[in-house]
């Protein structure tokens, strides 16, 4: 998997083997290409990204232009590919060597690179066999882009199956194994009733005696997943719940619901983050019926006593020639995004550790919203909140229709992290 | 015996005197509040607390209180009311104006460890009254602290022994928590002792979620059978969308006064909802159980058959109005019967008895009331394809310069080109009149009778024969042969049938590839393909729309359709 020093070497290369080609192609004839523009020119920026994916999975090989017009791509011109723009509705605009000779000035003067995409990651999304109530925001982006994946849940964890993927999605999972805390509120619904049960079975078919035991087991498989050159993006609950799974690996931080045993009443100092991914140094939530895992998050949108309101998160702006990692993650056609909700919103400042990168933050708050790092060979991202377009998202509101939000600047973060693993390149040798 | 006489005359005096006295100190109290009131309501508030003090001292605490409650409140000196609530309260430890006042209080002042030991003084001076729980629950639901609500709600059935005398607030906090079925129980226990209240309860349940609406159901219509609970659960059913439904829950109550009244009720809130067949059978059953007096009787008769014929009934519009009309006078059938029985006979094909009916009571209306009676019975004998008698009907009336009445009858005679003039203006917007209109602006022809023979059809509301006319048409009159193909392959879907709509999709496309009908052709096929499971057929077909006619507004819906038939979007029912 590509790290960041790969990337910084690999972007100068190619920067310097495309002057070369372009004073080589003087002369020579050259397929032409498509530019996908990504900023306010775009009619559907969701789309466009399956199209570059297709494009990428079709053989073909486009490059990703960081901050040039909004992240724009550039993708060969074939007919299947006008033609899925034109059925898509992606605006694209043919250019010939002429004018990509003036983009690479223009990229080579300001604030702006351009990363090869090379090959069509496969994606795995962790989901369980039947849809809870709510809906996952990233297998939402992907049906609607055209971007397939792969369902995986426990067993496929256990076994191993991760290895088949270069990029795995968590999204609501609660891996300290507490359902959630659902059944706080929710004891009594059918949905709810049949989740637990799942899950038990689930736990004793693979020989766990508890949930809580499962899912841990399933985190550290995760991180496993990461270490070993896989790419993580978690979204809302799973983001902290994760990092404290892998924290308490010996520690019981579940209430009596989950496990028939309360929580340790030390668990905080017997707590190991250096198993974590993002987080340190964080206070578990002690009492089994207040709806919050732990002081990572900084809305706290299910406790009413402590709830935050809602602002707007702006997302950091990195050099894109020496940062070329980051800034892919937060090309966008926008700097301020509108929050919005989800098990855990946001990330406190105080339980981020120091070689986190932060992402997006919102002025003069005492969280961030949407933070990278690597952990071994790999990577991971988290971002906090359920569904960019339903900042208020509750359980059973109706599944956002993205057709209806074709230009989501919070969804082409999430996207983003779709494409990322497409950018690879090898240390040039010199 | 002077001395018995002088004491008989005091005591006599004494005995006018003081309840005089005593109604002169509750005239002053009157007084000074009146004049408070007057002062506050003119906005001279440091005038109105002065008067407001002054009644504090005069017999009428509580409404001085809430006086100056308002006016401290107006003047941002809220906290200038907390000695004063203590020192009243010292006075009148037991009254719960008072106390309410305090806690407001504190709470406007944002001191909610002040609020909290005001609550509890109260309930520690009134420990088996329930007000204090009432009345600190409600203001911490209103500041959106819900679980501290309930929290208090159970220590008060703890500490009462019962939670009956809470029970509607426990009702509204289980709702306002999303706890919808213990909500549910909890309003239904309040029902079934105060009836007056389903409407609270109903807008408290109106957010229940899809999901648990069954469980809401069966806890409303569980027996024994309560008015309250029916009436409750027939405005939600309403809310909901299911009229019929809430009549259901409502019907089978035994026809007392209590449920005929609701029955009444509910008929008019159907109207308002436009459920007529609902209002329908609503009236008709008070009719049947309770009909009142006949003047009762004629108005809910006349109300039944009304709605009866908003809801396409009418033959129960025709029995309905003839039995309103039963004992009425001439000039009130004219004015309240006569046109739902025109309207009604029209629709049944019996535009002779209509007519019939206009000339034994027509007089009494005046022209414009007449010209609507004879529109009715021209429009019948249209439907019943009586063209002829139409015209007769048109033409022995004021109507007979109506134009738009003119253009329609020309159009049925296939007179295109009086129809082209006369329509122009038309003004009561219709399906029937966008076809026609879009007909008669696509054409040269002057005349086509086999077009008009189709939209007769169409009035007559014969759309498997106007099917079969529009495309005969469609070889008569070229220039607006996809326009005439289109509009007949609408008419078989609407009918759901695709086998007969497709061919004509498939000529509007294959042979008529630049007329303005080709793109909706090739939607309207893709999707007929796709009801016949043929997704692939159906997928070709809105790529071919999208990308053989990238400008045409209809290209959105076919990229939708491409989404849904990849489920790519989720599924909307």
């Amino acid at each position: 998997m590509v790290s960041r020093r790969d990337l910084l070497v690999g972007t100068a290369g190619a920067a310097l083997v495309s002057q070369l080609g372009w004073v080589a192609r003087l002369g020579a004839a050259e397929p032409a290409m498509l530019l996908v523009p990504m900023d306010d020119d775009q009619q559907n920026h969701l789309k466009a990204y399956g199209l570059a994916y297709a494009a990428l999975k079709a053989g073909g090989k486009g490059e990703w232009l960081l901050n040039y017009r909004g992240g724009s791509f550039l993708i060969p011109d074939l007919p299947e590919v006008r033609k899925r723009a034109a059925l898509d509705g992606v605006t694209v605009e043919g250019v010939d060597d002429s004018a990509i000779g003036s983009i690479r000035s223009e990229l080579a003067g300001g604030n702006m690179d351009s990363v090869v995409l090379e090959k069509a990651p496969t994606v795995a999304v962790y989901s369980p066999p039947k849809s809870p109530p709510w809906d996952d925001a990233v297998t939402l982006a992907l049906n609607y882009a055209g971007i397939p994946f792969t369902n995986v849940w426990d067993d496929n964890v256990i076994q191993g199956d991760l290895s088949k993927y270069d990029w795995v999605h968590l999204f609501h999972e609660d891996f300290t194994g507490q359902f959630n805390k659902l059944y706080i509120n929710s004891r009594g619904a059918p949905w709810f009733i049949e989740q637990v049960e799942r899950d038990q079975d689930m736990a004793k078919r693979l020989g766990y005696p508890t949930v809580p035991g499962l899912k841990k087991d399933v985190a550290a498989h995760i991180r496993q997943f990461v270490d070993r050159g896989g790419f993580l993006f978690a979204m809302c609950g799973a983001t902290e719940t994760l990092d404290l799974a892998l924290a308490a690996h010996e520690v019981d931080i579940d209430g009596p619901f989950s496990d028939g045993t309360p929580v340790d009443p030390d668990a905080d100092a017997k707590l190991d983050w250096s198993r974590a991914l993002a987080f340190q140094n964080a206070h578990i939530e002690m009492s089994p019926s207040v709806n919050a895992m732990s002081d990572i998050d900084g809305h706290q949108a299910n406790v009413p006593s402590r709830k935050q309101p809602l602002g707007a998160f702006t997302l950091f702006a990195f050099s894109a020639k020496f940062d070329p990692v980051a800034s892919m993650l937060i090309q966008n056609h926008r700097s301020v995004i509108p929050d919005f909700y989800g098990v855990t919103t946001s990330f406190m400042k105080s339980t981020l550790k120091a070689s986190d990168i932060v992402l997006a933050f919102e002025e003069g708050a005492p969280w961030v919203k949407y933070v990278h790092g690597d952990a071994g060979k790999g990577s991971w991202t988290f971002l906090g909140g359920h569904d960019p377009e339903d900042p208020q998202h509750s359980i059973g509101n109706p599944a956002t229709d993205l057709a209806l939000h074709p230009n989501s600047p919070g969804y082409r973060l999430i996207l983003n992290n779709v494409l990322f693993p497409a950018a690879k390149k090898k240390p040039l040798k010199t | 015996m002077l001395r018995r006489h002088s004491l008989k005359t005091a005591l006599a005096v004494f005995a006018v005197l003081v309840p005089g006295a005593r109604a002169s100190a509750q005239d002053t109290a009157n007084a000074v509040l009146g004049r408070a009131y007057d002062l506050e309501q003119k906005g001279q508030w440091a005038a109105a607390v002065e008067s407001y003090q002054r009644a504090l001292h005069s017999g009428r605490p509580e409404a001085a209180v809430l006086g100056l409650e308002r006016v401290y409140a107006e003047m941002g000196h809220s906290d200038a009311m907390v000695p004063i609530l203590d020192s009243a309260i010292v006075a009148w430890p037991r009254d719960p104006i008072l106390r309410s006042a305090q806690l407001r209080v504190y709470r406007a002042l944002l001191r909610p460890g002040d609020e909290r030991l005001a609550f509890e003084r109260w309930v520690r001076d009134a420990p088996r009254d329930a007000t204090p729980y009432r009345e600190y629950a409600q203001l911490l639901l209103e500041e959106g602290r819900a679980s501290a609500a309930d929290s208090v709600l159970d220590r008060a059935e703890r500490a009462l022994g019962s939670g009956r005398e809470l029970i509607l607030e426990t009702a509204q906090l289980r709702a306002t928590l999303g706890l919808w079925e213990p909500a549910a129980r909890a309003w239904r226990a309040a029902l079934d002792t105060a009836g007056d209240i389903a409407a609270a309860a109903a807008y408290s349940l109106r957010p229940t979620p899809d999901s648990l609406r069954p469980t809401v159901r069966a806890v409303l219509l569980a027996p024994p059978v309560s008015l309250g609970s029916r009436r409750a659960m027939a405005d939600l059913e309403l809310s909901w969308g299911s009229a019929r439904a809430g009549w259901a829950a409502l019907a089978d109550l035994r026809p007392d006064s209590g449920a005929v009244m609701e029955w009444e009720q509910y008929g008019e809130a159907a109207v308002g909802a436009g459920e007529w067949l609902v209002a329908r059978d609503a009236f008709r059953s008070v009719l049947t159980a309770r009909p009142g007096s006949p003047a009762h009787a004629a108005d809910l008769a006349a109300r039944a058959a009304s709605a009866a014929m908003h809801g396409g009934d009418a033959v129960s519009a025709l029995a309905l109005a003839d039995r309103a009309g039963t004992g009425m006078d001439s000039a009130l059938v004219a004015r309240t019967i006569l046109p739902v029985r025109v309207q009604a006979l029209a629709a049944l094909g019996r535009s002779a008895d209509a007519e019939h009916a206009a000339r034994a009571y027509g007089h009494w209306l005046d022209e414009s009331g007449r010209a609507t009676l004879t529109r009715e019975i021209a429009w019948g004998y249209v439907r019943a394809g009586d063209i002829a008698r139409a015209r007769a009907a048109v033409s022995a009336s004021a109507l007979a310069d109506d134009e738009e009445l003119g253009g329609w009858l020309a159009l049925y005679a296939g007179d295109l080109k009086a129809a082209r003039v006369a329509l122009r203006r038309a003004a009561a917007p219709s399906a029937d009149l966008v076809t026609a209109l879009a007909f008669l602006a696509r054409t040269r022809a002057d005349s086509a009778p086999v077009a008009g023979r189709a939209f007769v059809q169409l009035a007559r509301g014969d759309t498997v024969a106007a099917a079969r006319t529009f495309v005969e048409a469609s070889d008569v009159v070229r220039d607006a042969a996809p326009l005439l193909l289109a509009t007949a392959a609408r008419l078989h879907e609407a009918r759901h049938e695709d086998a007969a709509a497709v061919p004509l999709w498939r000529t509007v496309v294959e042979r008529y590839a630049d007329a303005p009908e080709a793109a909706e052709a090739d939607l309207e096929w893709g999707r007929a393909l796709k009801r016949g499971r043929d997704v692939s057929g159906a997928t070709a077909r809105w790529e071919h729309l999208i990308l053989t006619y990238p400008e045409s507004a209809l290209v959105p819906q076919a990229r939708r359709e491409l989404e849904s038939a990849r489920q790519s979007t989720p599924t909307t029912s």
